[in-house]
C-alpha cells in the first residue's frame, strides 16, 4: 500500500517552526537582545494567527472542526475504545495542539503589552495599558515560558511514547506529510491556493498592524 | 549563560592579582597595592550587581509614581517617598562605576564604556536626575498635581537622556 497524503505543507511548516522559534524567544530574552526578540516575537504572532485561520479554511486534517472532540472522546481514545483511524490529530493530540497553540498566543499577547518605556524595550501595545498593568504582564509574560516549557516536554513525552513505544507514526508523516497504510477515502484533499492566500493574507495583515502599535488604538 | 562566561574572564585577574600578592614581600608594598587595585577594577562584579540592584528598585519606585498618577487620588505620601527613594539610589550609583566595569570588561552590563571616556558628562546626567528626583519629592510633598505631572515628565526625561547615550541599545 502506497503512502497516503496526511497533512498539507502549511501544517507541517507552521508546527516545525514552533522548535525553532520557541528555543529563539527564550534566547532572545536570555540574552536582552529584545529587538530580535520583538521581530520573532511577530514572526510567532503571524505564524500562530495563520495556523488558526488556517484551522478553518485549511485541509481537512488542519481543520479544528475534524479533530478536536470532547472529554469523552479522549477518554475512550485513553482506553484504547476510540473509532479514531490513525490519520489526523487523535482526540489525545488534539488536546495538545489547542492547549500549545493557545499558550502560545497568551504569551505572545502578553509580550505586546510588555515592559517599562524608561526602562528598555517595550511590545507595540505597551501604551494602550496603564504603568502598572504593564508591569503585571510583563511577570507573568516572565513566568509564562515556563509553562510552554513544561507544555512542550508533555508533548514531547507524549510523542516519545505513542512514536517510539507504540509505533503511531507520527513524527515521519509530520516531516513528509504522507503516513504508511492509509486507505484512498482517509486521505486528505489537495489545499486551495486561494484559501492559502487569503489565509496568510490576514495573518500579515494583523502581524503587520499590531507590530505598528495598532493603530488607531 | 553570559554571566558565567563573564565570570570566568573576570576571575582569571583576579587570580593573577592575588598569586602576585602572595609572593610580594613588605619591601615592595605599593606595587601590591597597585595589582590588587586593577583586580578590584576589572573584576568588581559586587559593583555591578549593586548598581543594577539599585537601578531595579528606581524602575519599580519610578512605576509606583506613574501608576499613582493613573489614578482619580494620587497617593502624594507616596510619591513622595518613591522619589526621594529614587535619588538616594542614583546618590549611591554615584560610587558604583569603578573603571573597567563597563560591556568592554566582560561583565554583565549594560554600561557603555563611553561612561569612562566622558566621566563629567554621565557625573552631569546623575546630577539631572538627582536634582528632578528631588523636585518631584518636593511636589509630591507639596500635594501639588500640576508640579507632580510636571515633576514626572522631567525626571522620566533624565532618565532617558541618561539611558540614551550611556546604556547599551538593545532595542
Amino acid at each position: 500500500m502506497r503512502a497516503g497524503k496526511v497533512w498539507d505543507l502549511p501544517v507541517r511548516l507552521t508546527h516545525w517552526s514552533f522548535p525553532v522559534l520557541i528555543p529563539a524567544m527564550w534566547l532572545t530574552a536570555e540574552n536582552s537582545q529584545w529587538g530580535l526578540h520583538k521581530q520573532l516575537g511577530h514572526v510567532l504572532l503571524f505564524v500562530l494567527t495563520f495556523r488558526i485561520i488556517w484551522g478553518f479554511l485549511g485541509t481537512r486534517t488542519a481543520r479544528f472542526a475534524s479533530f478536536v472532540r470532547g472529554p469523552m472522546a479522549i477518554i475512550s481514545y485513553l482506553r484504547g475504545t476510540s473509532d479514531f483511524n490513525g490519520v489526523g490529530h487523535s482526540p489525545l493530540a488534539a488536546l495538545s495542539v489547542i492547549v500549545l497553540l493557545g499558550a502560545m498566543l497568551v504569551q505572545v499577547s502578553l509580550g505586546l503589552f510588555a515592559g517599562d518605556p524608561f526602562d528598555g524595550a517595550t511590545g507595540p501595545l505597551n501604551d494602550l495599558v496603564g504603568v502598572m498593568t504593564a508591569d503585571r504582564i510583563t511577570d507573568i509574560h516572565e513566568i509564562g515560558i515556563y509553562v510552554i516549557g513544561g507544555l512542550v516536554a508533555l508533548h514531547l513525552l507524549a510523542i516519545f511514547y505513542y512514536d517510539a513505544i507504540k509505533w503511531s507514526g507520527l513524527v515521519g508523516p509530520m516531516i513528509s506529510g504522507r503516513k504508511m497504510n492509509v486507505a484512498p477515502e482517509a486521505e486528505i484533499e489537495p489545499a486551495s491556493l486561494l484559501r492559502l492566500i487569503t489565509s496568510l493574507a490576514i495573518a500579515a495583515a494583523l502581524s503587520l498592524w499590531v507590530w505598528n502599535g495598532a493603530p488607531p488604538l | 549563560m553570559n554571566s558565567r562566561i563573564s565570570f570566568r574572564i573576570l576571575l582569571a585577574p583576579a587570580l593573577i592579582a592575588s598569586v602576585a600578592a602572595c609572593s610580594g614581600t613588605d619591601a615592595d608594598p605599593p606595587e601590591e597595592a597597585v595589582v590588587e587595585g586593577e583586580a578590584t577594577e576589572a573584576g568588581d562584579v559586587s559593583a555591578v550587581e549593586a548598581r543594577q540592584e539599585n537601578y531595579e528598585a528606581i524602575g519599580d519606585a519610578f512605576k509606583a509614581i506613574r501608576g499613582q498618577l493613573e489614578g482619580d487620588s494620587p497617593d502624594f505620601a507616596l510619591i513622595q517617598t518613591s522619589a526621594e527613594e529614587i535619588g538616594a539610589k542614583m546618590e549611591a550609583n554615584r560610587t558604583l562605576f569603578p573603571e573597567g566595569t563597563g560591556v568592554g570588561s566582560g561583565a554583565d552590563t549594560e554600561a557603555l564604556d563611553v561612561i569612562w571616556e566622558d566621566m563629567g558628562g554621565f557625573t552631569d546626567a546623575l546630577d539631572n536626575n538627582i536634582a528632578a528626583a528631588t523636585a518631584l519629592a518636593e511636589a509630591g510633598g507639596a500635594a501639588d498635581l500640576a508640579a507632580v505631572q510636571e515633576g514626572v515628565k522631567n525626571l522620566g526625561a533624565t532618565c532617558k537622556a541618561c539611558h540614551d547615550k550611556y546604556r547599551l541599545d538593545d532595542d
